[in-house]
């Protein structure tokens, strides 16, 4: 599944907690320290209190989600994807809205239907950098 | 924003240019941007020395890797005051949601606070040569694509993908219904002499045939790159008296308001119809209006699913059944009573002019300039533009009123 042809992400400042724990495989999310809302990805400003210093922490989450929509892409528009594979737009558990979007793997023939559950896989590209993807629940 | 427009009616549109739609032009956009823009002052009745604004959106909606430069892959407002000889006094460009209602807005607002007297307002696209339009060969991506492109999450056609998907899923559209879209659209664009697709139909069997590309999005329902290039001449409600063309007069406006913070071109379809509500109800309001006084609703198309999107935001199709509207023949613009909501072609039927097709349609139809397209019924036109949740529409009408 890795494929160093993929292009990768450069951690900076603010992401950089979230891909060192994509690294142990483990799903983070910045959490306002104001408000306590997850935000992603992460912001200036939290949209929900405002606070223009939300000093955004990265909290474990469950990884756990729905599918509220899907597609497949069958044409790559950046370079070491294999093609056809699924993307899926999940709604995870831990909050309302809270949305993440990557690729369904070991999709099987079947399209997913909307509202299928799934939960965090990972796709490890190289040394450094794993990439959140998700895996059918029942198909775990 | 709400209630009437403070200058509604009090400005119009006296004259336009329109540069042929192609894949490539033989001219560089800058060239064919002065062109086009001559002919368009000189439609209005006017020379180059009266106009003295100048208002574009320069956006290149590509997702390429273009290095792009003023004059050739795009024309910023001060690149073409610049080179239309110097005589104007105002050239601003717009960044915003909704290119199209956004310069409008901008020619309105200075035309109406005595800013310019004669404003060209210009939109120019290019389809450029090297690379692949929305192909990206990035190995390292930082910044805010680092959320969502390593997860293969890239590009527009994903984008609207998952929303159509999404709408696909939940109201059991089809296909077929998308393929009377596209049949329509590509009927009328090719009765357009400019269109990139003149003279080139498109049959239901055809777009049926087309494969996927991401699913359930297909080659036919993405707009066709192009070199294009219109203009518009706008002025006073009491200059346009004096000038030979039928003044269309620019009666309301709406931009979408930034919604729900999401990762890069995710657009979930609840974003996409709540805003579109909101937009819809402030646009009404701006021109003190209903969808009923409606003659021309020009939708924006630059992806097929938008169609449907505007379409029940805007109060035309029920939350949910555009696709059955369109099934059943309703968009059918030759049909007595259906809705001519593709008459002027749109993208899918001109070309990736971002939002001219239907402002021109609207134009050339009010002012009856349409020729063997006139339609009889012409009074009030809406332009809409981009998604309704990230762009706007303008309310157009043939009188002041």
């Amino acid at each position: 599944m890795s494929s160093t042809a993929r292009p990768l992400p450069v951690p900076d400042a603010q992401s950089a907690p979230f891909w060192e724990a994509a690294a142990r495989h483990e799903l983070v999310i910045a959490r306002c320290a104001r408000c306590e809302l997850l935000v992603h990805p992460p912001d200036v400003v939290c949209p929900r209190c405002g606070s223009t210093d939300p000093q955004f922490g990265f909290t474990s989450v469950s990884g756990q989600g729905v599918i509220r929509s899907w597609t497949i892409v069958r044409q790559s528009f950046l370079p070491g994807f294999d093609v056809p594979f699924t993307l899926v737009d999940v709604e995870l558990d831990d909050q309302d809205e809270l949305r993440l979007i990557g690729r369904l793997l070991d999709a099987p023939e079947e399209p997913p239907a909307l509202g299928a559950t799934v939960r965090v896989a990972f796709e490890d590209l190289s040394e450094e950098i794993s990439v959140p993807a998700f895996v059918l629940t029942d198909s775990a | 924003m709400s209630g009437r427009l403070l200058a509604s009616n009090k400005v119009a549109i006296v004259g336009y240019g329109q540069s042929k739609v192609e894949r490539h032009s033989e001219q560089t956009l800058g060239a064919l941007a002065v062109e086009t823009a001559r002919a368009c002052i000189a439609d209005a009745g006017l020379r180059p020395e009266q106009v003295d604004g100048y208002v574009s959106s320069s956006l290149l909606p590509s997702a390429g890797s273009h290095g792009a430069v003023d004059g050739v892959n795009f024309v910023t407002a001060t690149w073409l005051a610049e080179h239309m000889g110097g005589h104007a006094t105002y050239a601003a460009g717009f960044q915003g949601l909704g290119q199209i209602p956004g310069i409008v807005s901008m020619a309105v607002n200075a035309i109406s606070s005595g800013a310019a007297d004669y404003v060209v307002v210009q939109r120019a696209l290019n389809n450029p040569t090297r690379g692949s339009y929305h192909a990206n060969a990035m190995t390292e991506i930082s910044g805010a694509q680092q959320w969502t492109a390593p997860q293969g999450f890239f590009g527009p056609l994903a984008m609207i993908a998952l929303s159509y998907n999404e709408y696909l899923q939940r109201y059991g559209a089809t296909r077929e219904a998308m393929a009377a879209v596209l049949v329509e659209a590509r009927k009328n664009g090719a009765r357009i002499p400019w269109s990139y697709w003149h003279d080139q139909p498109l049959s239901a069997q055809e777009y049926l045939a087309s494969p996927l590309i991401v699913d359930p999005i297909c080659r036919f329902d993405c707009d066709i790159p192009v070199d294009g290039v219109a203009s518009f001449l706008f002025t006073s409600a009491e200059r346009a008296r004096d000038l030979p063309n039928p003044p269309v007069y620019v009666s309301g406006f709406a931009m979408s308001a930034p919604s729900t913070w999401r990762l890069p071109l995710h657009w979930p379809l609840d974003d996409i119809m709540e805003v579109g509500a909101d937009v819809a109800r402030r646009l009404y309001e701006s021109a003190a209006i209903s969808p009923a006084d409606v003659d021309l609703p020009q939708v924006y198309d630059g992806f097929s699913p938008f169609i449907y999107y505007w379409l029940e935001s805007l109060g035309f199709a029920t939350r949910g059944e555009a696709h059955l509207l369109a099934l059943d023949g309703g968009l059918d613009s030759d049909v007595r009573g259906a809705l001519p909501a593709l008459s002027g072609g749109g993208a899918l039927g001109n070309g990736r002019m971002h939002g001219v097709p239907q402002m021109l349609e609207c134009y050339l139809q009010l002012s009856r300039r349409a020729g063997e397209r006139q339609r009889e019924q012409a009074s009030i036109g809406l332009a809409c533009h981009s998604s309704p949740h990230l762009g706007g529409a303008v309310v157009y009408s043939a009188t002041p009123y």
